[in-house]
């Protein structure tokens, strides 16, 4: 028992120590092997397609428990105390390694070339754009959408594109640990004795609700005190941008947007 | 080091005796005990409340009127071990006099002075992080009481028995291989002399067992295999060597009838969980319910939920044994609400069919047939490129237990709603390694919800449902104050009125909340309690 436990923690310490001085290796073979054990081993609490259940999405670049690869080996390995995360003493050799390049291509996205001017779109992002007014990057501007310091990381050039020009085509789904999985930025229309409120829900439970108004005012109310709650499905407070920018601008703007990163 | 220990419990036992008054601290839980632990409002003895598992209290003092005027009494905050992944707690609190005994995520036990919230032992077992769990957290469901002893199955698969003063080790035995897979979560079922276990691990291909133990000496009494060797009955549903890898585990606290002597134990899925072609025929006796002499573990009767269930629907639900009158006639019945959305009745002598009722939205059957048997709609089980069905792989509701009012004969039921995207794939069964042959791809989000169901016991007909904003990992308790004590995801714990599911208190754990309500009482004040993130919470009114 003593010398498996010694032999267990020696291999923990050789995937990470490899892992130090060399990178994940990323061929076709080594991702499939990782898909494959990620499938065994990981997708009944991370889906399937690493997109989140019981466990968080991993589809993202920057993965909170895992600053670097060594990291997400070792936590792959070893497990996360504190956290439902259990690490698996299945993997050997290779494994883990392997299990960690999956994950990390789970969350890259794909280099695009960008058809516009990331300079001319900041111009149009502070000045026509006026972007500024419901969203902060980078420290500057006012809260009621999504933060965009980062998000170049996060999103694809399409999928910035959609945002810009029919904000409501994509409902992202939005999984942590203390709000569970729910519909990220989903617009609600609550009527209570005090007024009508229309916003963006930040959080939700079977008797209270919490949202964002368009005055960038967070608002709770408890649900037996309403006189109505909608879940507008299909909405999104964002306006859309056809008719304020012209291609070229649109063009810009999301060449600006994936520029931050 | 254990000499101190004692005498310092000893000595905290007579400053206890002097302060308080009170007649013991330390309470024994004979036998007699545990058959009258569904009366006894008091204590709570065993894990659903008593041999019934009707998980209701008797107790009254909290009721519709005042409900909203309870307050948090004490807290108490557990303790990380260093093992990963131990982050969900699932206890079932127990108390027997003024000790309350809990377990902490792996395996650890604590005892409580009830007044206070304040330790009086704490057992860590010798587990180390490279334990296997697979198909499961790594988490554990609560302890047994028996006489002076404390009974706690552990995730490497062994039992403790320890001694209820002090948290020392009596005997340990090893229920089961952990290497290969098995695993032990539930909270034993302590009867007459004997501790009865059950094993996890259907993920990993094992072959299920029930266990019973002497409560003194740790000895093995008998063990009931839930697959069947070959020649054996039932052996005739299973192909080649599938017998050997075929699950049917046995994770969760089983009933018993002392009337009949008879113990009721679920099992849950054949191994592999999605690729039902590996594992032809309906594979007797997994997702079933097994009804067996507790002295010898001989089956008496048993009945199949889910035949070659292909979906992970294991049975590892609480059989709530019930007394009433059905069409005009009174019988024994066991109630069940099984994970494949269909509540069930069955009469618990024999093990005859009553009564499948739908209790939740499911896209797999058109109903249960005459004799219990599912009417399966075809191209509804797992496909290589995906095939949406309802319920998802965790069920219409799950491990967490339902309640049973026997004054207003009224089951309630915490019930999950969501769908999932089942897939099939090739699988070889290795030791110690997954043995699934697919997955699942949940619905989640907003487009999956929850609810506390209000059921007939009698009919399986609904009566009232309270909507949860996601599909809950918690279970429920009703009591003759008129109230269902539930909790969410969210982090609520919250108390219905049983008539109508009006929801008449609710408050923020500021948690997940994954375990099991129960209630008991402390200087004559009634007290419930409930698990949120790693803290117990103890609610009353004075």
């Amino acid at each position: 028992m003593l010398l498996k436990k010694y032999l267990s923690r020696f291999s923990g310490l050789i995937v990470s120590g490899f892992l130090l001085l060399s990178p994940l290796l990323a061929s076709a073979q080594n991702l499939e092997n990782g898909q494959q054990l990620f499938q065994t081993l990981c997708a009944r609490c991370h889906g399937m397609l690493g997109e989140g259940s019981e466990g968080p999405s991993l589809t993202r670049p920057n993965l909170v428990h895992a600053p670097d690869d060594a990291a997400l080996v070792s936590l792959i390995v070893g497990g996360i105390p504190g956290t439902g995360m259990p690490g698996s003493r299945q993997l050997r050799g290779q494994d883990g390694p392997d299990v960690a390049a999956y994950v990390r291509s789970l969350g890259e996205l794909p280099s695009e070339e960008m058809p516009g001017d990331a300079i001319a779109g900041a111009q149009v992002y502070r000045s026509i754009g006026n972007c500024s007014s419901c969203h902060i990057l980078n420290g500057v501007g006012f809260g009621i959408g999504p933060e965009l310091s980062n998000v170049g990381q996060r999103r694809t050039a399409a999928y910035l594109r959609r945002s810009v020009t029919s904000p409501e085509a994509d409902q992202p789904r939005l999984v942590d640990r203390f709000r569970g999985s729910l519909q990220a930025f989903l617009t609600v229309r609550i009527v209570s004795e005090l007024g009508t409120y229309e916003g963006m829900r930040i959080n939700e439970d079977a008797f209270t609700v919490q949202m964002r108004d368009m005055a960038g005012e967070i608002v709770s109310f408890e649900k037996s005190e309403l006189i109505s709650y909608e879940k507008v499905e299909g909405h999104s407070l964002m306006p859309g941008y056809n008719s304020v920018l012209n291609e070229k601008q649109i063009d810009d703007v999301v060449s600006y947007l994936m520029s931050l990163k | 080091m254990k000499l101190s220990l004692l005498s310092k419990t000893k000595l905290f036992s007579a400053f206890f005796l002097l302060c308080l008054g009170s007649s013991t601290v330390l309470a024994d839980t004979p036998f007699e005990a545990l058959l009258a632990d569904e009366k006894n409002g008091a204590d709570w003895l065993s894990y659903s409340g008593g041999y019934k598992s009707q998980r209701f209290s008797p107790l009254s003092q909290i009721n519709t009127v005042n409900v909203d005027q309870l307050k948090v009494m004490w807290a108490y905050q557990m303790q990380p071990t260093g093992i990963s992944g131990a982050a969900l707690q699932e206890t079932t609190p127990l108390v027997a006099g003024d000790v309350m005994y809990i377990t902490e995520s792996p395996s650890s036990v604590t005892a409580l002075d009830t007044r206070t919230g304040r330790v009086l032992w704490h057992f860590v077992p010798d587990i180390t992080n490279d334990v296997l769990n697979i198909g499961f957290p790594r988490i554990n469901r609560g302890v047994a009481l028996l006489d002076d002893k404390v009974y706690v199955a552990t995730l490497d698969a062994r039992l403790f028995a320890l001694d209820a003063r002090t948290g020392a080790v009596r005997w340990e035995t090893t229920v089961a291989d952990n290497d290969v897979g098995f695993s032990l979560t539930l909270a034993p079922l302590a009867l007459d002399g004997k501790i009865v276990v059950g094993v996890s691990g259907a993920e990993a291909g094992v072959r299920g067992y029930i266990d019973a133990y002497h409560s003194e000496t740790g000895e093995r009494l008998w063990r009931t295999f839930t697959v069947p060797a070959p020649s054996e009955p039932g052996s005739e549903t299973w192909q080649g060597d599938d017998w050997q890898t075929g699950g049917g585990s046995t994770w969760l606290t089983g009933s018993y009838d002392p009337e009949l002597d008879l113990l009721y134990w679920t099992t849950g899925n054949p191994a592999p969980d999605w690729n039902g072609d590996l594992r032809p025929g309906d594979n007797l006796f997994t997702c079933a319910v097994l009804a067996l002499d507790p002295d010898t573990g001989e089956m008496k009767w048993f009945f199949q939920y889910t035949p070659h269930d292909t979906h992970d629907w294991d049975a590892n639900q609480i059989p709530v044994l019930v007394d009433g009158e059905f069409e005009g006639q009174q019988r024994k019945l066991l109630a069940l609400a099984n994970r494949n959305a269909f509540y069930y009745l069955l009469d618990r002598e024999t093990g005859e069919y009553l009564l499948g009722e739908e209790y939740s939205f499911q896209t797999w059957s058109e109903g249960i047939d005459d004799n219990g048997r599912p009417i399966v709609i075809p191209n509804t089980e797992p496909m290589r490129e995906g095939n949406l069905v309802w319920p998802s792989l965790q069920g219409a509701t799950n491990w967490f237990s339902p309640s049973y009012n026997p004054q207003t004969e009224q089951f309630f039921v915490p019930n999950r709603r969501m769908g999932a995207i089942y897939f099939k794939s090739d699988v070889e069964y290795e030791p110690g390694m997954p043995f699934l042959g697919g997955g699942e791809q949940p619905l989640d989000g907003d487009d999956a919800s929850g609810a506390i169901l209000a059921l007939d016991v009698m009919t399986g007909e609904q009566q009232w449902e309270f909507e949860l904003q996601t599909p809950p990992w918690s279970g429920v308790m009703a009591t003759a104050g008129g109230l269902v004590f539930g909790a969410s995801n969210e982090g609520n714990f919250f108390a219905l009125d049983a008539e109508d599911g009006d929801p008449l208190w609710f408050f923020n754990s500021g948690a997940h909340i994954r375990t099991n309500p129960m209630g008991f009482s402390v200087d004559g004040n009634q007290r419930v309690a409930i698990t949120g993130g790693q803290t117990l919470f103890v609610f009353g009114l004075e």
